[in-house]
């Protein structure tokens, strides 16, 4: 096993993974950020969801470009990438739903907060399976265990939204904007479990993908 | 002259079409840089045609001939090495070369059918060998695959295909190259050494200059082959042709490569082989040594 793990080692693969684990630390780090920003009602913390959504960006950059710089057999660069993207779209979801927060003039109540935040810890946890998930693809271990993991949390977070909804639903709101905006929260912010199990299909699916 | 006229361009078709055999498919999925792919060519060709002489006797055994024979033998081989790669199809020179050997033979009467006859068996033989070759690499790399981590089954698909490509190359040059040096080498023309150092030249110019645009197209039917499919049918057809060669025995990269693809492709199911295509290949498989045959033996007859 451990002639196999060396063999693992190409210089630019090797960095491609590297950039990899950053990317998804940065979704977990973004997810992190957004939960303490939720929790305290801390909006100043939201601007670094949006800084950490521009390092995402410049880290998909960096793998697109080592990708095709000669990265692995080109039967798998076609998958890394949409996984690299799909890792990105869940900054930008991050990103939109930060925004969303910053621009919500009215007060969520205790009770629709409360939910708010069992989305974002929910989603903070998906994103440490992602990792872990990812993980497991290099070393090997099993996988399924992970994603299954990740699938049960996004049917949470399902549930969670139909119960979000059900709330806002019963609320009055002052004009169109301010219900729009609090529609967008919402959306955005379980649309990034949606995009987290996405990615961790892909990393099952890169995980079949030369067998 | 004239001899090494018919050498160099024997050669020089070996060159633009197994170019394709040896890394079509390492150049078709980005593994290798052309340029890196003709180094290796140039060099493991150059060391397997000095070094393996095995063939070389083998198919200069076929029959012992004058130097008008053997300028007729090669002559007659190049231009119908020439005029299928002119028609897009198939060729493989060692049954130009040996049709042709057979048929001056038969007129100087000093053909020996035995040596013949083995090497026919081996033309059988090979391409079902290299099918059943890869059937078992493919059975046997899914299952060690399936064991261990993705990232690692594509460094060690990475390494596998660049050296079942050298080995390939390896074959070219002790194989493919030794037939076509047989009849100049064997009736001592040319000394051996001399011999290949010139057909490795022309190989490599072929290479250069005709492998790229074979390359491509290889390299885009064999990517519609996942990787491991494409390196079982690689990795068989370079085996063997190298445990044929160790046995003295001219067979073709080219037809145990196919037998290699339609190994894989009997495993995902009899639809996924085009018939209609084998049956074409097959039919040329039978069609060039006996043209060859007939024509060396027409001329042969006519002028002598």
């Amino acid at each position: 096993m451990k002639f196999f793990r060396k063999l693992s080692f190409g210089r630019m693969e090797s960095e491609v993974i590297e950039l990899f684990k950053e990317h998804i630390n940065t979704v977990k780090f973004a997810c992190e950020v957004f939960l303490k920003a939720i929790e305290t009602d801390d909006k100043s913390l939201l601007n670094q969801v949006c800084e950490l959504e521009r390092t995402g960006d410049r880290l998909r950059r960096d793998i697109a470009l080592k990708l095709y710089g000669g990265a692995f057999l080109p039967a798998m660069r076609g998958t890394l990438y949409k996984l690299a993207e799909t890792i990105d779209e869940t900054l930008d979801m991050l990103e939109d739903t930060a925004i969303d927060y910053l621009r919500l003039n009215l007060h969520l109540d205790d009770e629709l907060r409360e939910l708010c935040v069992r989305v974002a810890k929910i989603n903070v946890k998906m994103s440490n399976d992602l990792l872990e998930a990812f993980s497991a693809l290099r070393s090997g271990d099993k996988l399924e265990n992970r994603t299954v993991k990740i699938r049960v949390r996004e049917r949470e977070v399902d549930t969670l939204r139909n119960r979000i909804y059900e709330k806002i639903m019963k609320r009055n709101v002052s004009n169109y904007w301010e219900g729009k905006i609090l529609s967008d929260f919402i959306d955005h912010l379980v649309y990034v479990s949606d995009v987290i199990e996405d990615a961790a299909d892909l990393i099952q699916i890169l995980n079949v993908s030369l067998r | 002259m004239l001899s090494e006229i018919a050498i160099s361009i024997i050669a020089f078709s070996i060159g633009s079409n197994n170019t394709s055999n040896a890394f079509g498919v390492p150049v078709g999925c980005g593994v290798i840089s052309f340029r890196m792919a003709i180094l290796l060519i140039g060099i493991f060709v150059t060391v397997g045609s000095l070094t393996q002489v095995k063939v070389l006797e083998t198919v200069g055994s076929i029959a012992k001939l004058n130097c008008a024979m053997i300028l007729i033998v090669l002559v007659v081989s190049a231009c119908m090495i020439v005029i299928l790669n002119w028609k897009k199809l198939p060729v493989s020179s060692h049954q130009a070369i040996v049709g042709s050997m057979i048929g001056a033979g038969v007129v100087a009467g000093t053909a020996k059918l035995s040596v013949f006859a083995s090497i026919v068996i081996s033309w059988i033989i090979s391409p079902i060998g290299a099918l059943i070759l890869a059937i078992v690499i493919y059975i046997l790399s899914e299952k060690i695959f399936s064991r261990i981590p993705v990232f690692v089954v594509e460094r060690l698909l990475y390494i596998m295909l660049i050296i079942s490509g050298i080995l390939i190359a390896y074959n070219t040059g002790a194989n493919e190259l030794a037939s076509a040096l047989a009849p100049v080498v064997s009736s001592k023309l040319i000394p051996h050494v001399e011999a290949s150092v010139l057909g490795s030249a022309s190989l490599i110019a072929g290479a250069l200059i005709l492998g790229g645009r074979v390359i491509e197209t290889v390299g885009k039917d064999i990517t519609t082959l996942d990787p491991l499919s494409g390196f079982s049918a690689q990795g068989s057809a370079g085996l063997t042709v190298f445990l044929f060669t160790l046995l003295g025995m001219p067979v073709s990269t080219t037809y145990c490569l196919i037998g290699g693809i339609v190994g894989v492709g009997l495993l995902k199911g009899v639809n996924a082989v085009k018939i209609k295509l084998l049956k074409k290949i097959v039919s040329i498989w039978i069609v060039s040594p006996l043209t060859a045959f007939m024509v060396t033996y027409i001329i042969a007859r006519v002028v002598l």
